[in-house]
């Protein structure tokens, strides 16, 4: 097994705020091999971006990325860094592409000039090598009449293109992994599809990991190969893209799976997890999860679950997976999804 | 570009010509008359008149002002006798000018300056150090400073004359200062403001993102898109600092423009009033269109048609 592209271990993130320390991440582990796409998935405030934020050191300055966090770019770790070291990972190793093309291209500078700024300051171009190099990414990517664009401010364009344009700025200088951080959630339905094959492609073409940040559960079935579930700053599932669509055995994927409408989805019978997210300034002390689980036992109250193996590459934090736990019987929606498991992915025998 | 600029200069003319009339019906409303000196004879005053076109109805005289405007004569001062009241303003205004482009070159070099250090650090020590230090310098009037300038290193200190204008540089120092600090702390103030909001902007952190190093970002990106708001600041107050400051002329006996505009209301001199009137005016709203086709070159969002 090739070794991975990145390793992410006991990552912890805290913010210090007016109100207190707000413990954002709180001990997350993943790893990227090489061409593959991990899907971090989760609600708003689960801490995805601040995940992928941290990789890039882009988070804010009352950040602090705890001692014990590791994060392995080949040798390097780069969670000891300081702001002048992050220049060489940031564009050259590790990309990214922001969620709104509308407000993420500096308004006053030519697209062309904003694809070229990486390729000279990481690749050695000169300006003139550059823009031709601009240029080829931008056919690249899909944008059509580049030669005629390539002079244009960010307001001649619309959406869509803005986001080909920012993944080019991504892409410019080679990295080998691609932070999305919810890259089509800003655009309208028709354009998402075209956006994800751009990613998608390009990421064939280059042989590059991606770790694809979204909360759309339709996205993440089409890009991934592999899954995280993040809740209250922890990841609590993760496997791969069959896995945890068709076994899922965490509560909150379960809520997740569930709330997503579907085709057989009947009128007015959509889905929704009771509750809110608690507040990371005073995270509980047993699953965060607890309070909105109505599969929650006792001991969720009082102790954080630790990873249950499911299988090589499935593993769920629930206490349900305890051999000492009850037998639940989990929501209609998920028994047909595993069913759907039982009959396509498991062999006979 | 060439049918936009025709298009506000001519509103320009028209906004022109509205100040032109309003100011010379509001001079009529005065009470008083130029002719302060008591010594003057009934029928020298009557002379006095006749010459100067004002025994003719006030619509009259309105009509040849506006007439001799188009030619470009903006008539003669009662004051200086004899002294045509554009020899006036075009001895003055350059004085007051220097003075103001001085005050400007300071005030918005060290506005710039204490905004981007304020907004690079923010909420720390340097920035509330910043705030204060600016917004004592916008609550403290022009001429309370240029008194304390002019008590500290003109009289006790003895490092700068104290007054005049012409002789030498050195002159020039202390009322430069007391113009440029206003100016200063109001752009460090907005300088800051908005700088923040740039830095914070989504395509700043695209800019980080792209690894190529906190100065680039700032300079190649921050700096010119927190300069569109700026230029809208700084425009007007050019035209302020350029037409002159009645009060630190005054007070430091500069022969400015500004000294004269004063002087010339409460002895009615009505050609001073209105040359004057027209100048700043002018200059202001010449300064507003500049700062409007500059917007332009600097946003490419900004269509000028």
């Amino acid at each position: 097994m090739p070794a991975p592209v990145l390793q992410v271990k006991n990552l912890s993130v805290s913010f210090q705020t007016y109100a207190g320390v707000v413990k954002a991440i709180r001990g997350v582990d993943f790893d990227l091999k090489k061409g593959e796409t991990l899907a971090i998935v989760g609600e708003s405030g689960s801490g995805k971006s601040v995940t992928t934020k941290t990789l890039l050191g882009l988070n804010a300055q009352n950040a602090t990325v705890s001692e014990e966090s590791q994060i392995l770019l080949g040798e390097e770790n780069l969670a000891g860094y300081e702001e002048s070291d992050w220049d060489q990972v940031r564009g050259a190793k590790i990309a990214m592409v922001f969620q709104d093309p509308m407000t993420s291209l500096d308004p006053t500078m030519t697209i062309g000039k904003q694809i070229a700024e990486p390729m000279e300051k990481h690749l050695g171009m000169s300006e003139k090598e550059a823009f031709a190099a601009a240029l080829a990414l931008m056919k690249d990517v899909g944008i059509p009449d580049a030669e005629k664009h390539i002079n244009d401010y960010p307001h001649q364009w619309s959406g869509g293109m803005r986001q080909r344009a920012v993944i080019a700025i991504a892409l410019a200088a080679e990295p080998d992994v691609l932070i999305a951080d919810e890259p089509t959630t800003a655009l309208d339905v028709t354009i998402q599809a075209q956006i994800i094959n751009v990613i998608k492609a390009q990421q064939k073409k280059r042989d590059m990991s991606v770790i694809f940040i979204t909360h759309d559960l339709g996205v993440v079935a089409d890009v991934a190969d592999r899954v995280a579930v993040m809740y209250a700053g922890k990841i609590v599932e993760k496997g791969t893209v069959n896995e945890i669509f068709y076994n899922p055995k965490h509560p909150y994927t379960w809520g997740l799976l569930s709330s997503m409408p579907t085709t057989s989805t009947a009128l007015g019978s959509l889905h929704a997890i009771p509750g809110t997210p608690p507040d990371l300034l005073y995270p509980p002390k047993g699953d965060a999860f607890a309070n909105r689980n109505a599969y929650a036992l006792d001991i969720d109250h009082e102790k954080q679950p630790p990873f249950f193996k499911v299988s090589d590459t499935h593993e769920a934090a629930t206490w349900l997976l305890d051999e000492r736990a009850p037998k639940v019987e989990p929501p209609v929606e998920i028994q047909k999804r595993q069913a759907f498991w039982q009959e396509n992915f498991v062999k006979e025998g | 570009m060439a049918r936009y600029i025709l298009k506000r200069v001519l509103i320009l003319v028209i906004t022109l010509w509205i100040v032109v009339t309003s100011t010379f019906f509001l001079m009529q409303i005065l009470p008083g008359t130029p002719y302060n000196n008591p010594k003057l004879t009934a029928s020298a005053i009557e002379q006095l008149n006749a010459t100067y076109g004002l025994d003719k109805p006030v619509i009259v005289q309105y009509w040849d002002y506006l007439i001799n405007l188009l030619h470009g004569d903006l008539g003669t001062s009662f004051q200086y006798q004899n002294q045509s009241v554009s020899m006036l303003i075009g001895q003055r205004l350059p004085i007051s000018a220097q003075l103001g482009v001085q005050a400007l070159i300071v005030g918005v070099l060290f506005g710039l300056w204490f905004g981007a250090l304020s907004a690079r650090h923010q909420n720390q020590k340097l920035d509330g150090f910043l705030g204060v230090v600016s917004t004592l310098g916008i609550s403290t009037p022009s001429f309370i400073l240029a008194i304390v300038l002019l008590f500290v290193f003109g009289y006790q200190l003895n490092w700068l004359p104290v007054s005049g204008w012409g002789d030498s540089f050195s002159q020039t120092v202390l009322p430069t200062i007391a113009l440029a600090v206003g100016p200063a702390a109001i752009t460090t103030r907005f300088v800051r403001s908005e700088m923040i909001e740039v830095l914070h902007s989504d395509y700043i952190q695209l800019a980080r993102a792209k690894g190529i190093g906190e100065g680039q970002v700032i300079q190649k990106h921050a700096y010119r898109n927190s300069m569109i708001p700026i230029l809208t600041l700084i425009g007007p107050m050019t035209a302020n600092l350029l037409t002159g400051s009645t009060l630190v002329e005054n007070i430091f006996s500069i022969p400015g423009i500004g000294q004269q505009f004063v002087s010339s209301i409460p002895t009615k001199d009505y050609p001073v009033i209105m040359g004057t009137t027209i100048v700043y005016a002018l200059m202001l709203m010449v300064m507003i269109l500049i700062t409007d086709i500059l917007t332009a070159f600097v946003d490419p969002r900004v269509r000028l048609d």
